[in-house]
C-alpha cells in the first residue's frame, strides 16, 4: 500500500516536473517563431517599397520609352466612346457560331 | 580514550543536523521574511526587462491602394568604445560600408563612451553586410525609417517625418496623430542569457502600428500633372510652377503638382523651404482668371447677360488719374465677347456695374480671403481687402485681377463651384483612415460650403467660357472631343526693384474645367515668371490641355463632341 502511495506522489512529482520542463521548452520555440515572425514581416516591408518603387509610373513611363520605343498617343489617336447597349447583351454564344473578338460568324460560312 | 557509545554517537550527529536545520531555517527565515521585498525587487531586475515598443508610422495610400509612404525597420549601427580593443582596424572595416571615412569612424571611436551613435537608419542591404562582419564592440538595432518609394511624387502633399519618425511637413504633420505609431511600456521575462522567455511574454501583442491613410489623389494623375508642369516650367524658363487637378463634384484633389519639386527621401541636403507647398502657401494676383468670378456675380445679379452690351473705349481708359489699356482696341462688344477676349476695360465697367460691396461679397462667397479649408499644413488665406480699405481704381483693378492675392487653391476651388452647377466644396486630400487591422476608423464625405450661384447662372457661364477656349485667347487649351471651359489669366508682378507692376515679371495662368456639360476635372496651371511670351493662353493653356488629353483617357471619359480620328496605318 506503502508503495503505491509512494509511486503515486512520485508520478505526480515528475508530471509537475515535466509540464514546467515542457512550458519553458515551448516558450522558447515561441520566441523563435517570434522572431522568424519579425524578420518575415521586415523582408515582406522591403519587398512592398522595392515593388512601390518599381511601379513608379515615372519609371513605367521610362522604361515604355527607352526600351520599348513607345510613345504617347498623337491627338486623337485615343477616343473614349460610351457605350451603352439597347438590349443586354447576351454571353452565350448559339450553337453552330463561335465569336471571334465582336463580330459574331457561322462556322458553316468558314 | 575510550570510544564513545553508539548511542551516544548518534545523538552527537541528531544535534548536528537538528543545528543545521536550525541554521538554515534561519537563513531561509531571514531570506524569505527580512529581506524579501528588497530581494524580491532585485531579482526581478534581474529577470525583467522594461521595454518601450512603438508601432511601425501608418501607410499612406493614394486612391487605388498604391503605396506612397510606407515605414519600414532598417539597421542603425553603434558602438562601444570601451571595449573596443583597436579601433582603427574596426573603423577600417566599417568605413566602406558605412560610406563613411574610417579617420571619422575612428574618431568616433576614440572617446570615453560607453555608446555612440556610428550612422543611423542605413539600408537593409547594409545591416545585412555588418552581420556578416560580426565585429565586437559594434551592435546594430533596427529602427523604423519612412520610404516614400516613389521618389520626389505627389513630395509637397506628403510631405515627410524627420530622424525620429515624426511628420514635419504635409499630410505627415497634419494627420501625425493618426499615423504615429502606438507607444506601449512592456515587461519582458528574461533567462540567464537575457533572452526573452515564456510565460510572462507570450500574450504580450507588439504596439500596433499607426493608421493608414488612404488620399483622394491619383498617382497616375499626379505623375501626368507632374511631368506636363516640369517640362513646361523648364521649356519656358519659369522659376516655378503649379497645377491643381480637382474633383469638381466633391472637392476631393486628385493631384497638387508644384515644381520645382524636391525627393523627401533626401530633404537633409535641401534647402528650408523647398518643400514649400506654394499651391496653397503662396498668393499671387490671378488676373483675368479673376474676370470668372466677376462674370458670375453679374450674371447671377443679372446685370448682364451674355448679349449686354459693352464699350471697350478703343483701348483705353482713363480711371482715378491711370489709365487701363486692352491689348486690343476695341468699340463695342458683348458680354460673352468680353470673356472670349479678356477685355480689362470691359472686366472693369463690369465690375462698377456691380459696385463694390457686391463685388466683395461675391468673392468671400467664392471663398477669397479665407482659407479653403483643406487637410493641409500651412494655408494662407490670401489678400482681400474690405471696400472701405479700397481706392479710387480699386473696384476696376480686383475686376480684371489685382489688388487682391489669390492662391491657385482658392482658384480651383472657386471654379469648381461653377463647374459643379454652383456649390462651393470643401476641398480635401485624404479620404480615409484606416487601423492597423484594416477598419475604418474616419471617412471624409464631400463636404458642401454654401451655394454661391444659381445652377442657371453656372450653365451660363459655362457656355461663355466655352467660347474662350473655342473662339477667345485660351483656344490652345482645347481638347479634341471634349468641350473645355476655362479661362486663360496673365497677372503682372509687382517688381521688388521699382515697386512697380513690371512688364517682364508675369504669372500666366489658365483655370477651366473638362467636359463642359458634365465636368470630371477641374484644373489650374500656374507658370511664375516664365521668360519670353508669359501670356496664359501661350505658357498654361496648352499644358492644361496636355494634361486634360491624358487624364480623361486614363480615367476612360467619354468624348462629348465629334472628333476627327487619327488612326495610326489608316489614310483617312
Amino acid at each position: 500500500m506503502k508503495a503505491v502511495a509512494f509511486a503515486a506522489v512520485t508520478s505526480l512529482v515528475l508530471l509537475f516536473v515535466w509540464e514546467r520542463v515542457d512550458i519553458v521548452r515551448i516558450g522558447y520555440h515561441i520566441e523563435r517563431l517570434k522572431t522568424q515572425k519579425v524578420l518575415l514581416e521586415r523582408e515582406r516591408d522591403e519587398l512592398r517599397v522595392k515593388l512601390s518603387g518599381l511601379t513608379a509610373p515615372e519609371r513605367i513611363a521610362r522604361l515604355a520609352s527607352d526600351k520599348l520605343g513607345m510613345m504617347q498617343p498623337e491627338k486623337g489617336q485615343v477616343v473614349v466612346i460610351n457605350i451603352e447597349p439597347e438590349t443586354p447583351v447576351n454571353p452565350v454564344v448559339a450553337e453552330g457560331e463561335m465569336r471571334i473578338a465582336k463580330n459574331i460568324v457561322t462556322r458553316r460560312a468558314r | 580514550m575510550a570510544a564513545m557509545p553508539f548511542q551516544g554517537r548518534r545523538m552527537v550527529v541528531a544535534c548536528g543536523l537538528v543545528v543545521a536545520f536550525i541554521l538554515v531555517i534561519v537563513r531561509l527565515v531571514n531570506l524569505q521574511v527580512m529581506q524579501a521585498a528588497e530581494l524580491t525587487v532585485k531579482a526581478d531586475r534581474q529577470h525583467q526587462k522594461n521595454v518601450t515598443l512603438e508601432g511601425a508610422r501608418g501607410t499612406i495610400y493614394d486612391r487605388n491602394s498604391k503605396v506612397l509612404a510606407m515605414n519600414m525597420e532598417v539597421p542603425s549601427v553603434f558602438g562601444v568604445p570601451t571595449s573596443l580593443g583597436n579601433p582603427g582596424l574596426t573603423a577600417r572595416n566599417l568605413s566602406p560600408i558605412l560610406h563613411v571615412k574610417a579617420t571619422e569612424i575612428e574618431k568616433k571611436l576614440k572617446q570615453e563612451k560607453h555608446f555612440v551613435w556610428l550612422a543611423r537608419k542605413l539600408e537593409p542591404e547594409q545591416g545585412r553586410r555588418l552581420e556578416r562582419l560580426s565585429l565586437d564592440g559594434v551592435g546594430v538595432v533596427m529602427e523604423g525609417r519612412r520610404f516614400y518609394p516613389k521618389g520626389p511624387l505627389l513630395s509637397h502633399v506628403l510631405g515627410f517625418a524627420g530622424m525620429d519618425d515624426r511628420g514635419l511637413e504635409g499630410v505627415e504633420l497634419r494627420y501625425e496623430q493618426y499615423l504615429r505609431g502606438e507607444k506601449r511600456a512592456v515587461v519582458l521575462q528574461r533567462d540567464a542569457l537575457g533572452r526573452a522567455v515564456f510565460p510572462k511574454g507570450l500574450n504580450e501583442e507588439g504596439a500596433a502600428a499607426g493608421h493608414s491613410l488612404t488620399l483622394t489623389v491619383d498617382e497616375v494623375v499626379q505623375y501626368i500633372a507632374e511631368k506636363e508642369l516640369d517640362e513646361a516650367v523648364s521649356r519656358s524658363n519659369a522659376k516655378s510652377g503649379t497645377i491643381i487637378v480637382m474633383n469638381p463634384r466633391t472637392g476631393g484633389v486628385l493631384a497638387m503638382a508644384v515644381s520645382p519639386r524636391f525627393d523627401p527621401n533626401a530633404v537633409a541636403a535641401l534647402a528650408p523651404g523647398r518643400w514649400r507647398n506654394r499651391a496653397l502657401t503662396d498668393t499671387y494676383e490671378p488676373g483675368s482668371t479673376m474676370k470668372t468670378v466677376i462674370a458670375a456675380a453679374a450674371l447671377e445679379e443679372k446685370v448682364m447677360t451674355p448679349g449686354s452690351m459693352l464699350y471697350g473705349e478703343n483701348g483705353q481708359l482713363s480711371i482715378a488719374n491711370t489709365v487701363i489699356h486692352d491689348h486690343e482696341k476695341t468699340g463695342w462688344m458683348t458680354f460673352a465677347q468680353m470673356i472670349q477676349k479678356s477685355s480689362n476695360i470691359g472686366a472693369a465697367k463690369v465690375g462698377m456695374a456691380l459696385g463694390e460691396w457686391r463685388v466683395f461679397d461675391y468673392l468671400r462667397e467664392f471663398g477669397f480671403g479665407d482659407k479653403t479649408g483643406i487637410d493641409l499644413p500651412g494655408e494662407t488665406s490670401g489678400l482681400l481687402r474690405g471696400p472701405r480699405q479700397w481706392g479710387k481704381r480699386s473696384l476696376a483693378s480686383i475686376s480684371m485681377g489685382q489688388e487682391i492675392g489669390v492662391t491657385p487653391l482658392q482658384m480651383v476651388t472657386a471654379v469648381s463651384a461653377i463647374a459643379n452647377g454652383g456649390v462651393l466644396m470643401k476641398p480635401y486630400v485624404v479620404s480615409e483612415i484606416r487601423n492597423a487591422k484594416g477598419q475604418l476608423v474616419a471617412q471624409t464625405m464631400p463636404q458642401a460650403k454654401r451655394r454661391i450661384i444659381s445652377a442657371d447662372t453656372a450653365r451660363t457661364l459655362t457656355t461663355l467660357l466655352e467660347g474662350v477656349v473655342t473662339n477667345g485667347t485660351g483656344g490652345k487649351a482645347a481638347i479634341p472631343g471634349y468641350r473645355v471651359a476655362g479661362k486663360t489669366g496673365t497677372a503682372q508682378k509687382v517688381d521688388p526693384r521699382t515697386g512697380a507692376y513690371s512688364s517682364t515679371l508675369l504669372v500666366g495662368s489658365f483655370l477651366g474645367y473638362v467636359p463642359a456639360e458634365d465636368p470630371r476635372l477641374a484644373m489650374i496651371v500656374v507658370i511664375d515668371e516664365p521668360r519670353g511670351e508669359g501670356w496664359g493662353g501661350v505658357v498654361a493653356a496648352p499644358v492644361f490641355r496636355r494634361v486634360g488629353e491624358q487624364v480623361l483617357n486614363y480615367l476612360g471619359v467619354a468624348v462629348d463632341e465629334p472628333v476627327k480620328l487619327a488612326m495610326a496605318g489608316f489614310e483617312s
